[in-house]
């Protein structure tokens, strides 16, 4: 999802390398509650493997660290930071060697985090959670998504095995300046949010910036559309369908009218002309400079935006229910989580430390960098009418109503593969809404065979 | 104190194995075994296996195989990997011919000029090639596009590299204008070898430069040629960085090869036993291209002879 971040990944890497000299002791004593009484002074080495590899996320993680340690005398934090990819590719060695990681960020998802759980290498987190009261920061659709059984072969039930201190959602990023000048307002109903594009269309506007050259930029315009379509009962199919219980599948007519919107908006020219050759970065960098009265995409694209040329002139919306006030998914998640190593010497410290990464301050802090924390925010923490407000108060609206969607490329280990080239057909209108589906259901039902084969 | 008798009794073994020899390239060979032969051979043996990389492998026989046969994906990109040697091999070759031919038999002023700036692609990295032609090809705000429009022939422009039927070519002509130089410089090397009387002994019998171009120069360049077939063959059926920078394989699977796809599943879906299986497939492909190629040089050179 990070494709900026990905971008720049080593870049920054190596910045943060540089950066992580270890600290000089300025006069820590100020601020050090008295949180170990004992005066024991034997020196802990706390392993934490993360991928904050952007600068000022990096930022933020090193503060926090400096006050653990801090507040914890004889506690050291040995840093590693992964680019995203790398850390896939190296966690599961790490964790599997004796003095592996204690604490490292994983990525949610059967490959990964379940993989890890059926090895047995992950620490169930349940007790802890419920000891520093974690469940009440996070809504149970997010719970769900970093659950798995203690055998690691259901998904989105049984034991926590992983907490991510940040959160994701997509929606609409749009001009304020676009819409005052047309007379628009934020849309209440789908319905309004169509006659919106409509009048940008006709007032001379591109009404969605949009480039799917890389493929996976539509899987959240279409996702958005079928939330739309699920309404009220996508929380219950949408978690049969990605955690693959309940027998549900893609063949279901919702589906099939999502793909058939899509392929109207195509025809009505709602989205950059040549999309199909723009990438997703060429896209967002079309938006920030102008063109374009509205985007389509993810709060990681925030802080890019409100520092762009038009970044005063910028806000952020859900897209709308069908009927005002109606509830209904919007896609969201949150960055990869904290695990746990097992036969971690020190699995209590590693939760003071989860839950420090989870507390106020990291919340506060997160929020000065401009990154929406996961749990419950109070919205006087940030500066009314920007456009981080929009999203701050977007994710506690997703948070308090469980709205938080899927992105359907879990939907199995193929999916993304199998979805983005089957929506670039779609797009290009060599496909039926029909022959849509039955691809996704294809891919589907050969995976359930799979896993009922095991 | 040194023995005599020692050093007297070493003898040159010719015809006989020395095994100092061995002792010598063992360093190396040790590198070699560990870092490329090791890696083949496990390979080898994955692909019988299934492996998500993490949990114990469990052997599959030859059920990774079987399904290869199945899978339609791997169908497409074997079938673009095929299309992929025209834009490799064939277009670069022949157009590399076509300037030997221009470059070597006239003089004119900058000929060194051209010929190093004609090699320039070849030199430079493959994602900086494939970053520079996404911009060239984007429909937004790429030259491409905006020159067609410049010249009258808007109705032309497109989004290449996003549409179905251009992609594979928009992509195969970056290969063609990375390939050539290569073909190109080693063709004017071996022009520089053949014969001068030749040519003129050609031009007495009445040749005119097309004859001369056809009977002298190509049977003179016809080591070269197979040179440059066997690597720009390897080239077009191993491509990944190109491909994976500019489209990945994309729209739909329109330019999806097969050294992508065995990254796909090696990385994404961690399926690794299967692409081990798709590696080596792609391995024995390459091997017997390679054979079947310069035997027919071997053929050749002794009828040659």
């Amino acid at each position: 999802m990070n494709a900026v971040l990905r971008v720049t990944s080593i870049l920054a890497l190596l910045a943060v390398l540089t950066a992580c000299v270890p600290p000089t002791p300025i006069a820590r004593e100020a601020e050090a509650p008295p949180a170990t009484p004992t005066p024991a002074v034997e020196v802990v080495t706390l392993q934490i493997w993360d991928i904050w590899t952007a600068e000022t996320d990096s930022q933020v993680i090193e503060t926090l660290h400096q006050e653990f340690e801090a507040a914890h005398p004889g506690v050291k934090i040995n840093r590693v930071v992964k680019a995203f990819e790398d850390m896939k590719a190296t966690a599961k060695l790490a964790l599997s060697s004796p003095d592996g990681p204690d604490v490292a960020q994983i990525n949610q998802g059967e490959p990964d985090m379940g993989a890890l759980v059926k090895a047995g290498l992950l620490v169930n987190l349940t007790p802890l959670a419920e000891q520093y009261g974690w469940f009440e920061k996070i809504s149970p659709g997010i719970v769900a998504r970093n659950s798995f059984t203690a055998d690691g072969k259901v998904f989105g039930e049984g034991n926590l095995y992983g907490m991510p201190p940040t959160a994701e959602l997509v929606g609409v990023y749009y001009r304020k300046d676009i819409f005052a000048e047309l007379g628009l307002s934020i849309p209440k109903t789908f319905a309004e949010f169509e006659a919106i594009l409509e009048t940008l269309k006709g007032a001379g506007h591109v009404p969605i910036t949009f480039g799917n050259l890389d493929g996976w930029p539509a899987v959240h315009t279409y996702g958005e559309i079928q939330n739309v379509l699920l309404g009220a009962e996508g929380r219950q199919y949408l978690d049969d369908l990605i955690y693959a219980r309940g027998n549900v599948g893609w063949d279901v007519p919702v589906n099939v009218a999502a793909a058939a919107k899509l392929q109207e908006w195509v025809k009505q020219g709602y989205f950059t002309p040549g999309f199909e050759g723009i990438s997703y970065d060429d896209s967002w960098s079309l938006f920030n400079n102008g063109q374009g009265a509205m985007m389509l995409t993810g709060s990681w694209m925030s802080s890019t935006f409100a520092a762009g040329p038009y970044g005063d002139k910028m806000g952020f919306f859900l897209v709308p229910p069908e009927t005002e006030g109606g509830r209904k998914l919007s896609i969201g998640g949150t960055s990869t989580a904290y695990a746990i190593r097992v036969g971690s010497p020190h699995v209590d410290l590693a939760a003071q430390y989860i839950d420090w990464m989870m507390s106020d301050r990291a919340a506060e802090l997160w929020l000065q960098n401009k990154t929406v924390p996961v749990q419950p925010v109070d919205p006087a923490l940030v500066a009314p009418g920007t456009l981080f407000a929009d999203l701050v108060s977007a994710w506690n609206f997703m948070n308090e109503t469980d709205a938080v969607g899927h992105y359907l490329d879990w939907a199995t280990p193929t999916f993304y593969d199998t979805i983005t080239a089957a929506l670039q057909e779609l797009l290009a209108l060599r496909i039926t809404p029909e022959e849509f589906v039955q691809k996704l259901q294809a891919d589907y039902a050969a995976f359930l065979e799979e896993k009922a084969s095991r | 104190m040194l023995r005599v008798s020692r050093i007297r009794t070493r003898q040159p073994d010719i015809g006989q194995r020395s095994w100092t020899a061995y002792l010598y390239i063992l360093p190396s060979l040790f590198v070699y075994a560990v870092f490329v032969l090791w890696p083949v051979l496990d390979t080898l043996r994955l692909s019988f296996y299934e492996w998500d990389g993490v949990s114990t492998p469990r052997l599959i026989g030859l059920s990774n195989y079987l399904r290869l046969l199945e899978d339609q994906v791997f169908h497409i990109a074997l079938r673009n990997n095929l299309l992929f040697i025209a834009f490799y091999t064939l277009f670069p070759i022949s157009f590399a011919l076509f300037l030997t031919a221009l470059m070597t038999r006239r003089r004119f002023r900058g000929l060194s000029f051209f010929r190093a700036g004609l090699f320039v692609p070849y030199v430079m990295s493959m994602v900086v090639v494939g970053v520079v032609w996404r911009w060239i090809y984007n429909p937004a705000f790429g030259p491409l596009n905006q020159l067609l429009q410049a010249i009258g022939l808007g109705s032309w422009a497109r989004p290449w590299l996003g549409d179905f039927n251009l992609a594979l070519p928009a992509v195969g002509v970056v290969g063609t204008w990375v390939q050539y130089g290569f073909c190109m410089v080693l063709f004017i090397a071996g022009v520089q070898r053949i014969d001068e009387t030749l040519y003129d002994a050609a031009k007495i019998d009445g040749a005119n430069e097309l004859q001369q171009f056809w009977h002298v120069t190509l049977p003179g360049l016809y080591s070269e040629i197979s040179i440059a077939l066997v690597t720009t063959l390897i080239t077009a059926l191993k491509i990944f960085d190109l491909v994976f920078v500019t489209t990945r394989g994309g729209p739909g699977n329109q330019t999806m090869v097969v050294s992508l796809w065995l990254y796909n599943n090696a990385f994404q879906i961690n399926r690794v036993g299967y692409a081990a299986a798709i590696a080596v497939v792609l391995t024995i492909l390459i091997l017997l291209i390679s054979y079947v190629v310069l035997t027919m040089r071997l053929r050749a050179g002794r009828e040659e002879a």
